[in-house]
């Protein structure tokens, strides 16, 4: 019996287009969920790296939002807020460039 | 039959044994709040769990994949629900309330971690995962894998991670139990099991995925009701107090609370607490939400509910439902840590576990809305401790019994040892919970860091790389599980390293062992992979030709 070929799957290099397809959508929403996650607190850090008693105050904690200070809406609903409009997103990339394919 | 009769009663008298000698030892939060038996909680929490194991009963079944997997057919509202409530464990509905107020804006990482890790669980696992279509996680990773090795590794973390989970839920539900009825922690403890048992063993998992839909609106509405009555008591206007909740967190910075202002130095307590990094520094922030993260979407019990949906198309849409569903006990629980800390700023760590009960009896609320509250609370630990066990004894019966130790044993036999697993889990959970480690979310955090550490990198790259191969897996795993046992045991023993401080936390050692672990399994399997038998790539590729629809699949005979 002759071998089959392998397979080839790598997120990074898809192989075929619904590969493709799938990790195009899941890399666009990685790359925005990075950002919230990550940036977001990376921004309350460098923002307070002037505070000189290391607790991070800045504009951001001064900042009032719906009355909360801004450093705490923004991971206490931003973030969750974002990830759920994030998980809406990826249903939505997946109908437009994923079911039109399968049928076809 | 009579050697699963002796490995029950023998778990049970050890059990009663350690009882006795932990007697005492934890649980000294009951005394934070008001003691004695309260009657109309009780009557509340009683005809709940009457409900729950009615649900049960009624929906009982005999197959083995009706026990594990509900049949294939929960739509996405309801599978939302049920990712919700398997998910609303005590952790998040005492542990989260318990560490904001304890550590006020850092506690905050605990919330973004536990949300943006279903992100990544529906980018790289939910759909594939589904395509795949079996019983377990183990069995995915040792087909995958092609490894008997592989898959006793998962079962093994699989099992680890329901114990240091349920280990968390019995705090809780010992907590409540002992508030309702007055018990001290360790005979609240050994009554909750028994309610968890009889109830697990009545009812398979299709029972549990029915009542889960139920017991997620008790919980969420005994969490959010009490909530318009705190704030207005708090002088809000009580209309949306997860919005008002914003104004009594500037005050506090201010130093205002219900006792008048406060004196400076307790002033700049709680406002150094609120404050970025008055309680951590970034990097452990970092650590933290990334621990969690990759932790929730590496744990079994949560990945499992993607095989009981229609196909992927729900499978997707259940994700976002469950999300929104988690959100709604999240941006709830800030508030319940923000009153606690209007009535009582200076409660500390002893309160911490119990403030949700507190912080209303604090505010004087009466006790039907706090029994409501805490039988939510009950009802948000049950219904994860069931997933919990029901996916650890799967990993023992399904994987190491029916697949490894005797293939093609009965339905039958698999089943009962199914069953006899769930009480033994049970015992063993008990066992922990008389003497719990930390407070409740923080043991929750350790079996994120297992879950991150093993299973997820081992799930992702078995979808996403088609080279990785058993060996990479094994190395990758075992290093992964060694690493995070390391951390868990050196912060047991108080090793500077480990601590809340050091380099490498218990509670987020994922931040730095997580990528090395996917860099091993991939180098592992690159430098393995002349080794690689015919039949385990073969096996391989055929699926993840299932996982991506790839043409060519063919379907497995008996494995």
């Amino acid at each position: 019996m002759a071998k089959k070929p392998r397979v080839s799957v790598n997120f990074f290099a898809p192989s075929t287009d619904g590969m493709k397809a799938e990790t195009s959508v899941a890399k666009t929403i990685l790359v925005l969920w990075f950002l919230l996650s990550y940036g977001i607190p990376t921004l309350i850090w460098l923002a307070g790296l002037s505070d000189p008693n290391g607790l991070g105050e800045s504009f951001l904690t001064n900042a009032r939002f719906l009355g909360f200070p801004l450093h705490y809406w923004l991971l206490a609903q931003g973030c969750t807020l974002g990830y759920l409009f994030l998980c809406k997103l990826y249903c939505v990339l997946w109908d437009m460039k994923i079911i039109p394919l399968r049928k076809s | 039959m009579n050697r699963c009769f002796a490995i029950v009663t023998l778990s049970a008298s050890l059990l009663i044994l350690t009882g006795t000698l932990a007697f005492g030892v934890a649980g000294e939060e009951i005394y934070q709040v008001k003691q004695g038996f309260k009657l109309v909680p009780a009557i509340i929490m009683v005809a709940l769990l009457c409900i729950y194991i009615g649900v049960g009963f009624l929906s009982k079944v005999s197959s083995t994949s009706g026990y594990w997997v509900a049949g294939q057919g929960v739509g996405k509202i309801g599978n939302g629900a049920a990712i919700a409530s398997d998910w609303m464990s005590a952790a998040s509905f005492m542990g989260v309330a318990g560490l904001l107020y304890l550590k006020g804006w850092f506690g905050l990482g605990y919330i973004i971690g536990w949300t943006g890790g279903y992100v990544l669980l529906l980018c790289l696992i939910a759909a594939q995962i589904r395509r795949f279509g079996k019983y377990t996680i183990p069995e995915f990773l040792g087909d995958r894998y092609n490894s008997h090795g592989v898959r006793l590794i998962a079962a093994s973390v699989t099992v680890i991670i329901a114990i240091t989970y349920s280990t968390a839920q019995f705090k809780g539900i010992g907590l409540i139990c002992g508030w309702i009825f007055g018990m001290d922690y360790s005979s609240s403890v050994f009554f909750a099991a028994g309610v968890v048992c009889t109830y697990m063993l009545i009812s398979g998992m299709s029972g549990v995925t029915r009542n889960q839909q139920i017991q997620y609106v008790v919980l969420i509405s005994a969490f959010l009701i009490p909530l318009w009555v705190l704030l207005r008591k708090a002088g809000g206007t009580g209309i949306l107090p997860q919005i008002e909740y914003g104004h009594i967190i500037s005050n506090l910075m201010e130093g205002q609370t219900a006792s008048g202002q406060l004196d400076p130095e307790a002033t700049r307590a709680i406002r150094n607490a609120y404050l970025p990094w008055g309680k951590g520094d970034f990097y452990h922030f970092i650590a933290l939400v990334f621990t969690l993260m990759v932790g929730t979407a590496g744990l079994p019990h949560i990945m499992i509910r993607f095989y009981t949906v229609k196909n992927e198309d729900v499978a997707r849409r259940s994700v976002l439902w469950g999300l929104f569903f988690i959100g709604l006990l999240y941006w709830s629980s800030p508030v319940y840590a923000a009153m606690g800390q209007f009535w009582n700023p200076a409660g500390g760590k002893a309160v911490a576990d119990v403030i949700i009960l507190s912080a209303p009896e604090r505010a004087g609320l009466g006790n039907a809305f706090i029994g409501y509250l805490a039988s939510g609370a009950l009802a948000a630990g049950l219904s994860t401790v069931a997933g919990l066990l029901i996916a650890g004894a799967s990993a023992i019966a399904h994987d190491w019994y029916a697949t490894v130790y005797r293939p093609g044993c009965p339905d039958r036999q698999a089943l009962l040892v199914g069953r006899v697993f769930t009480a033994v889990l049970c015992g063993i959970v008990v066992l922990f919970a008389l003497n719990p480690p930390a407070l409740i979310a923080q043991i929750v955090a350790m079996a994120f860091a297992i879950a991150g550490n093993t299973i997820f990198p081992a799930v992702v790259l078995g979808i996403w790389y088609s080279r990785s191969n058993k060996y990479g897996a094994l190395a990758g795993m075992l290093f992964g599980l060694g690493m995070t046992l390391l951390a868990m045991f050196g912060w047991m023993a108080k090793i500077p390293m480990f601590s809340d401080q050091g380099i490498l936390p218990a509670t987020s050692s994922a931040l730095i062992v997580c990528p090395l672990a996917f860099l091993i399994n991939i180098l592992v399997s690159n430098a393995m992979d002349d080794k690689l038998d015919d039949e385990s790539a073969e096996r391989g590729d055929n699926i993840l030709r299932k996982l991506h629809n790839l043409p060519g699949y063919v379907e497995e005979g008996d494995s």
